[in-house]
């Protein structure tokens, strides 16, 4: 006769977040699985990073062929940014040897959300070797006494 | 080998060759080197890996089917790149066979090409390339050769698995770490790479035409980087930035 050990509360909660844990990540991967470039738009999506700091949220943007004096970065809400920057040339599909695709690309596009309140109309940019940089200070709208 | 996973050789290979690693990895690192390698010394394919551990893929090349992991050579080099993300779960079975099929040549010596994030890179000018050894003759012959060397940290990823597989069977193995960039491509970081890599190994290569492609290499590498940066929050790769607690 077969004995079936009692699941303890422990491990029926420990089973309920490794299959919600599951399901965010497969939801997560739903969301971003998408191609890195718009046909219709002509645009590529570049690579970015989000870091916070105690004092500022530095978004940086992997912005290669980018014109530097085209470069836009502008809030379209509270928490979300967008990035456009022209490139110095048009890329095809057929530059990277793809002949299954057509079209061409002039443009590189992408939103961010930013995680934490800032003043989006402090925002400073700084653009080296190719990688934008966008400072923007954290907004503390409440602080929590130590008592 | 392991049962799980096969090495088929396309051609016959030359014995007491040096056998190198490009695996996605921080910056691209060791694919952009490998690939710049194949090309600027005419690298053909040798043999390429055949596994169920491997995600259902293949990478066409002129309307041909290739396995995403080969291994590239001639006379003296042989290469072994992956041109997809190695995932977290197979990467022990994977490298570990790659190690035992170059055992099985009698590979003079592995060396992994590979990268160290370092923050604000941006702003970094010189980027520096760090050596790590499986022996201390090895690490000896490579302070000898004036690269520098990691002397306390973590290392995560493939050439974490092949150094310490390497120490084990006693194969000979040094991994090089350049500076680079966490998460974006980083051709710049490849070429000092390169550089270091004409120390350790009587391999010499033109950087200069990598240097000029960079941009061109940046935006075609960010779909790899992407699934790369996945595969790398699974292994905890961030924890190479971490201070070790020190254990004698």
């Amino acid at each position: 006769m077969s004995t079936k050990r009692k699941r303890s509360i422990f491990d029926i909660i420990s089973e309920y977040f490794e299959d919600l844990q599951e399901r965010t990540e497969r939801f997560r991967e739903a969301l971003i699985e998408k191609p890195s470039w718009n046909h219709r738009a002509c645009t590529m999506e570049p690579l970015r990073n989000i870091m916070v700091t105690p004092t500022e949220v530095i978004v940086t943007v992997d912005l290669p062929y980018a014109e530097e004096n085209t470069i836009r970065v502008k809030p379209i809400s509270r928490d979300t940014i967008e990035i456009l920057a022209k490139m110095k040339r048009k890329i095809r599909f057929d530059d990277f040897g793809i002949t299954h695709y057509e079209g061409e690309f002039e443009t590189l596009h992408c939103q961010t959300r930013v995680p934490v309140p800032v003043y989006m109309d402090k925002m400073e940019l700084r653009f080296k070797k190719g990688i934008l940089e966008i400072h923007l200070p954290r907004k503390h709208e409440y602080e929590i006494p130590i008592e | 080998m392991s049962e799980e996973v096969k090495i088929t050789e396309r051609k016959e290979i030359s014995r007491g060759a040096v056998m190198l690693f490009g695996f996605p990895d921080v910056g691209l690192v060791g694919v952009i080197a490998a690939s710049h390698l194949i090309s600027e010394l005419n690298l053909s394919e040798v043999a390429y890996m055949d596994s169920r551990l491997l995600p259902p893929l293949i990478v066409l090349h002129e309307g041909l089917p290739h396995s995403p992991i080969r291994v590239f050579g001639n006379h003296d080099v042989l290469l072994a790149v992956s041109e997809t993300a190695v995932s977290a779960d197979t990467i022990y079975p994977i490298m570990h066979a790659l190690i035992d099929w170059g055992r099985s040549k009698d590979v003079k010596k592995m060396i992994s090409m590979s990268g160290i994030p370092v923050q604000d890179r941006q702003d970094v000018k010189q980027l520096k390339v760090f050596a790590a050894a499986s022996n201390p003759e090895i690490l000896k012959a490579v302070k000898d050769k004036g690269v520098q060397v990691l002397k306390e940290g973590y290392m995560v990823g493939p050439q974490a698995i092949m150094m310490q597989y390497c120490a084990k069977t006693d194969v000979p193995a040094v991994t090089l770490l350049a500076q680079c960039f966490f998460n974006y491509p980083d051709p710049e970081a490849a070429a000092e790479l390169l550089k270091e890599l004409s120390k350790i190994a009587e391999i010499k290569v033109d950087v200069s035409k990598l240097l000029e492609k960079g941009e061109e290499i940046r935006l075609r590498a960010r779909d790899v980087m992407r699934r790369t940066q996945r595969e790398m929050s699974k292994m905890k790769k961030t924890q190479e930035y971490d201070i070790p607690m020190y254990v004698s």
